[in-house]
């Protein structure tokens, strides 16, 4: 019987419109999560796979000395594939030429990720036995020869390479690479025991082994063995991924929380809405467990709806996203599972927690409200409903995020948000005490009624606060992150770099690219130089410490210096100032905190054999992940310029500007005349690095703009929720005014101006809240520059009132036009 | 208990209502009259005293079991109707007949429904009835379950004169047919003269005068 009538009350329901915001509210929450799940699984894949083809694989160990065949048989256990590599430096001669150069030997199946850029085109292949393949800059220095020798052998040399995918960013690489085959490095005879080599295991495989990988194979690691993931750092687009993952995840968690709250409301309504059915249903005789299944079974259907309705909403989004993904992504497909899971569960959890509370004060309605219509029964604790509601959200968010921190963190906010705003609400509601309760002024008609439903709108505040506060930081923060990496990589980002720029070339240099309307971005000379001490103490490598030496660590390796005026763009100064004396230098305040150093240390550095002291007077910030060339030391001109230096340059040129230029050329063609004019530089294609890191920014940038949509949408949904919530007492109000004679014109300017006085104080607060949340976000989570929003102290209040003030508005338009009667009789 | 102090709405009650009779229950608004018959139809406890329906003391019945006394044997007609407006006029007739676990609810309601001529407005929501004819779902559904005694609140409170009296029209006829007990509360004398007794309820008291056509009674406003 009790499934018959639910069903019944259920149908009934949805098909007048009643079941409408709840139903919205669950789909809405479904949706966020089981879509968000996948699309950011696609994206998460794809980013990661993007990342990968920069390290040629997903994880590596570098290792001094081969490693224990424990780790490789655990790889090849969880079906993870790996290559083996060695990385060392050699000469190689070539006729009366010699020249030092990094040998890359690899083995079979290199590169694991991304794809090697021969000049002749892109390649899996790898070079035949007996065979190398060179960098293009090689070929230039040792006048393109056919072979070279290494060691014992002799290796044909039979193609040039443009790019490999781990060859990483670093236009100060000294020694251009020379790739063959691992089986071929015994035969060099090069490899003595003693000797400095590097052992390079690659491994890729599926993420969850990888993870399995990660846990087993990290403990059987020792001190000297590097583990490195597309995250680790090295990579120019770490950061970028990492930030966009914590903004992601933070965005998806608020979204869902704030599709709770709209749950949360909308039950509340729901509940209400059925206080005199319950109350009818008692009074003939329904007995308690009749009306908990009746109602258990009622929410039920409407929360199986939400979630068949989010499911299919989360399907849909996934498949909308995917129109605008590249192919490859596209073809990407996870496992349904895990969204499928996650919507289910987060369907159930929502609807039932978030309704409890109200259910329960449902289920003990009073039959005699029947006679007594203000009787509403119980009042349970509002402690109850707070618990349960945070109790929901936290299991949520953990169940969505697997984080238990960030879980509590988000928990902790919304706790801390919904009592600043309850508490700063109430106050600013109560400020419009003074003013009469004249019914002439729809201006004061609408304070009064602000000040008269104080408390329901300290809760209809906090709702509308809540949503806004949510939005705004979502908005700063994806705004912040696009201009971030806007920043990082202009349009004009330089693609080429030269490097070992004599100086004599300096002057035809700039000739030839003038002549070719080239704009190199910047000259930097590059002097190499060793810090030896520190006030005059004398630094221990790591080496030697480890040999049991005692004092402070240097940098066991030459830098490479450079003097400007100026500091160069991108580079921020943490403490001290620049460009105060000569012998001053600004040190990159990571290194600076590495060697321990304070401001006015003196350093000392060994160049060309000779001692060069400097004072330091600055720490700066530098953004690595950029592409551009970046110092950890910044010398004044004078301390350097008696040394010899080489200089580098960078500049961005495509076929397009040269074009627009007026030029024959195309960019190839203008890099090839380069080369062949000045044999000596070295010319660092970087474009198709920019590209892919265009890629992946532009992919990341979907991701959040899809998380801003679904904030926005829950937003909204709150809004309307919160609007809906103090309808009843509205009506009865409107039927009173309008009995007494209150012309249509007043309620409608007094109801208009009420909403729009609301959706302002709102607007102000979410600004103040707003503005210290994302000071909280900004300088503890994402590490971006923190600044006021001004112009939204204008906006918001501006905008919470119009769009207050339209919802209450759409929704009263029944009310504000129905006769006295009506509204009595509806009352 | 208020904030006042502690305070008697009804004092010194003592009545009997016998099986078929039909009494409404006059006064003033605010003199206790819709307290009594939340009390006598176990809707309400009492804080002294006893109250027997139909041969049960309801002061040692919990809720539950108040709940099953009234699913047996008692049945409601309020001054605001109390339909659900999201079911159908035969579904609201169907509805305390499904809670008794009645087999052909849906026959017996469209019967119902024939009685208080809706046959035609079976499927019609009560918003798009006239308060006339959503007094008239309310009647059904009240005798659907053929209940020794309904109680009715103002049940012509909300009507126009001629939608009153038909609505009283056929509430006793139904009363009659269905030898059913009448505990009517009403303002109106009209109305009450049409029961074989008519009780006098103000402060908390209860007297059982002739009633006559002067007697003046408050009417409450709107």
């Amino acid at each position: 019987m009790e499934l018959q009538l639910a069903w019944r009350l259920f149908k009934r329901e949805l098909m007048q419109g009643q079941l409408l915001l709840i139903v919205l509210a669950i789909t809405l929450a479904v949706l966020s999560v089981s879509g968000l799940a996948r699309v950011s699984e696609r994206l998460q894949v794809a980013i990661n796979g993007e990342a990968a083809n920069f390290i040629a694989a997903d994880r590596i160990i570098d290792s001094p000395a081969p490693l224990d065949e424990q780790v490789l048989i655990l790889a090849e256990s969880l079906d993870i594939k790996h290559v083996t590599n060695m990385k060392f430096n050699s000469m190689v001669y070539s006729g009366d030429n010699f020249q030092l150069v990094t040998i890359k030997a690899v083995g079979d199946g290199y590169p694991l990720r991304g794809e090697i850029e021969l000049s002749s085109g892109i390649t899996q292949a790898l070079p035949l036995t007996g065979e190398a393949w060179y960098e293009n800059r090689l070929g230039g220095l040792l006048g393109y020869p056919t072979t070279l020798e290494l060691g014992n052998t002799e290796l044909n040399l039979s193609a040039e390479i443009s790019r490999l995918p781990d060859a990483g960013f670093n236009p100060f690489a000294s020694s251009p690479v020379l790739l063959m085959r691992l089986d071929d490095v015994d035969a060099t005879g090069i490899i003595q025991p003693g000797s400095r080599v590097s052992y390079v295991y690659q491994f890729a495989g599926e993420a969850a082994a990888l993870t399995e990988f990660e846990t087993q194979a990290k403990p059987l690691l020792n001190n000297s063995q590097r583990w490195t993931d597309v995250q680790s750092g090295d990579s120019p687009i770490a950061s970028a991924v990492k930030r966009a993952e914590r903004f992601l995840l933070l965005a998806s968690l608020l979204g869902i929380a704030l599709a709770c709250a709209a749950i949360g409301i909308a039950a509340q309504r729901y509940c209400q809405r059925h206080y005199d059915v319950v109350a009818m249903l008692k009074t003939f005789g329904a007995s308690s467990k009749q009306i908990r299944t009746l109602f258990g079974i009622h929410l039920m259907l409407v929360t199986v709806l939400g979630i068949v309705l989010g499911l299919i909403g989360g399907l849909l989004l996934d498949i909308g996203i995917n129109q605008f993904l590249p192919a490859e992504i596209a073809a990407y497909s996870p496992p349904y599972s895990r969204p499928l899971l996650l919507g289910v569960s987060t369907g159930l959890i929502s609807a039932f927690m978030f309704s409890a509370y109200p259910l329960m004060r449902l289920l003990a309605i009073p039959p005699l409200r029947v006679l007594q219509r203000q009787l509403e029964g119980l009042q349970f604790g509002m402690w109850l409903h707070l618990l349960l509601s945070l109790g929901a959200m936290a299991l949520l968010g953990y169940l969505y995020s697997r984080s238990i921190a960030l879980t509590m963190t988000v928990v902790l906010a919304v706790l801390l948000l919904g009592v600043l705003l309850s508490i700063l609400g109430f106050a600013m509601i109560r400020l419009g005490h003074s003013v009469g309760m004249k019914t002439t002024n729809p201006f004061q008609l609408a304070l009064a009624g602000l000040r008269r439903r104080a408390r329901q709108n300290a809760v209809q505040l906090v709702g509308f606060s809540s949503a806004l506060v949510l939005l705004l930081t979502i908005l700063a923060l994806r705004q912040d992150l696009l201009n971030e990496w806007q920043k990082q990589l202009p349009e004009d980002a330089p693609n080429y770099f030269l490097v070992n720029i004599a100086p004599e070339d300096t002057k035809p240099l700039d000739d030839f690219l003038d002549s070719n309307k080239i704009i190199a971005t910047d000259i930097y000379p590059v002097i190499r130089g060793r810090l030896t001490h520190i006030n005059d103490e004398e630094l221990i490598s790591r080496r030697e410490e480890k040999d049991g030496a005692e004092g402070r660590v240097g940098i066991s390796r030459e830098l490479n210096l450079t003097y400007r005026e100026t500091l160069p763009p991108n580079n921020e100064i943490t403490q001290g100032t620049f460009n105060q004396a000569d012998d001053e230098v600004s040190v990159e305040a990571e290194v600076a905190e590495r060697l321990g150093l304070s401001l006015n240390d003196t350093m000392t550095f060994n160049i060309d054999n000779q001692s060069v002291s400097v004072k330091v007077t600055s720490f700066r910030q530098v953004q690595w992940e950029t592409l551009q060339p970046n110092f950890f030391m910044i010398f004044k001109p004078k301390a350097l310029e008696p040394f010899s230096y080489t200089s580098m340059a960078s500049f961005h040129l495509n076929d397009q500007d040269l074009k627009q230029a007026g030029s024959d050329l195309t960019a190839n063609g203008v890099v090839l005349q380069l080369i062949q004019q000045f044999p000596t530089i070295s010319v660092i294609d970087v474009g198709a690095m920019v590209g892919q890191l265009r890629q992946i920014i532009e992919q990341v940038s979907l991701s959040l703009s899809l998380v801003l949509a679904l904030v926005l949408l829950a937003s909204a949904l709150v809004l309307i929720a919160q609007t809906e919530a103090g309808m009843a007492t509205r009506q009865r109000e409107l039927a009173v005014l309008r009995t007494f004679g209150a012309s249509g014109w007043l309620l409608r300017s007094a109801t208009g101006l009420e909403f729009a006085l609301l959706g302002a104080i709102a607007g102000i607060l979410a600004v103040i809240v707003a503005e210290f949340a994302l000071y909280m976000l900004k300088t503890q989570v994402f590490e971006l520059v923190v600044y006021m929003h001004w112009p939204w102290w204008g906006i918001a209040p501006l905008a919470g009132a119009a769009v207050v003030a339209f919802l209450g508005m759409w929704r009263c338009r029944q009310l504000l036009n129905q006769s006295c009667s009506e509204l009595l009789k509806a009352g | 208990m208020t904030q006042e102090g502690e305070l008697t709405i009804l004092n010194g009650i003592n009545m009997d209502v016998k099986q078929g009779d039909s009494i409404a229950i006059l006064g003033p608004s605010g003199s206790g009259k819709s307290t009594l018959l939340g009390l006598l139809a176990a809707l309400d406890t009492p804080t002294s005293g006893e109250i027997l329906l139909d041969g049960q003391a309801l002061s040692g019945l919990n809720e539950e079991q108040k709940a099953a006394l009234r699913k047996q044997k008692v049945s409601f007609i309020f001054q605001s109707f109390m339909l659900v407006d999201t079911l159908t006029a035969l579904e609201n007739v169907m509805l305390p007949a499904e809670l008794a676990g009645v087999v052909n609810a849906r026959e017996k309601a469209e019967n119902m429904l024939e009685r208080v001529g809706l046959s035609h407005r079976l499927t019609h929501l009560p918003k798009q009835l006239s308060g006339g004819e959503q007094q008239r779902v309310a009647i059904a559904r009240a005798f659907i379950c053929e209940p020794k005694v309904l109680f009715a609140d103002e049940p012509t409170g909300n009507l126009d004169s001629a939608n009153g009296d038909k609505i009283a029209d056929m509430l006793f006829a139904l009363n009659q047919e269905s030898d059913t007990t009448l505990v009517l509360v009403t303002h109106d004398l009209e109305l009450a003269k049409r029961c074989k007794r008519q009780l006098v309820m103000e402060n908390g008291h209860l007297s059982e005068p002739a009633v006559s056509e002067e007697q003046n009674v408050s009417e409450e406003a709107c």
